[in-house]
């Protein structure tokens, strides 16, 4: 095996454990209920954390409401956007 | 249009008028109404290059298939109690189980029109200032909007 490829393993996994931000924006439709209610459901979360990443979603337009490893962030994302929420996903800095 | 709670935790909607039949089978068309559908427009949010090919190649279809499902759903729900005589009571039952597909339903074409439309959170409701096409849209939006918060009201929850 060479070592190039031997390297490019090595940075793959660099990156996959790098945290990675799950992150809902702000739109005009989706109701402020709703928003809270899918966090709730799909991370977990009490009424009163889902709240304050909900009101921060509103006031700030965004809110990072999970960061961790990639696949995981990948499954929340497709939640979220099942659910119809405007959602990235993010390398974290 | 009447709609009220069932004990069982659910809906009932009670169309009263072609009017208020038109209004509900208008719910498939705005939620088709886009050029771009809503699974490819979230996938477009998916920017980072090392995601965004698998993305779209296997998260999008998901998404398309499952709004898909929910618009057919909910489709089949009106059509089947349209196809009753007008004299009998026809009542379009939303129950607890399917809350979500009606909500996503109403959601997908509440985010189509405001994609059309930009509304945006407080919109000119004023019909002057308003085309009659654009007014007619607003309208519905805000019908799917409240029928909206009568399912989160009465029938979901955690």
């Amino acid at each position: 095996m060479s070592d190039t490829s031997t390297l490019t393993e090595t940075d793959t996994k660099v990156s996959n454990q790098t945290p990675w931000n799950v992150i809902v924006h702000d739109d005009p439709v989706n109701l402020m209920a709703y928003v809270t209610l899918i966090l709730q459901k799909i991370f977990g979360y009490d009424e009163n954390h889902a709240t304050t990443l909900m009101l921060q979603v509103h006031k700030e337009g965004l809110s990072i409401v999970w960061s961790g490893e990639l696949e995981k962030a990948e499954f929340y994302v497709q939640q979220l956007q099942m659910h119809q929420l405007k959602t990235t996903l993010e390398a974290a800095e | 249009m009447k709609i009220a709670p069932t004990i069982e935790g659910g809906l009932r909607i009670d169309p009263e008028s072609d009017e208020d039949w038109h209004v509900l089978r208008a719910i498939m068309l705005d939620a088709n109404g886009m050029d771009i559908d809503l699974a490819s427009r979230l996938g477009d949010l998916i920017t980072d290059e090392r995601l965004a090919e698998d993305w779209e190649e296997n998260i999008v279809p998901d998404l398309r298939e499952s709004f898909t499902d929910d618009l057919n759903h909910i489709y089949a729900a009106i059509e089947t109690a349209a196809a009753f005589p007008q004299d009998d009571e026809t009542p379009i039952w939303i129950t607890r189980d399917d809350a979500f597909t009606w909500y996503s339903a109403l959601n997908q074409a509440r985010l189509a029109l405001e994609e059309k439309y930009k509304f945006g959170p407080e919109p000119d409701t004023d019909p002057a200032n308003l085309t009659p096409l654009r007014h007619e849209a607003l309208v519905r939006s805000h019908f799917y909007c409240a029928l909206q918060s009568f399912i989160i009201q009465h029938s979901l929850g955690i």
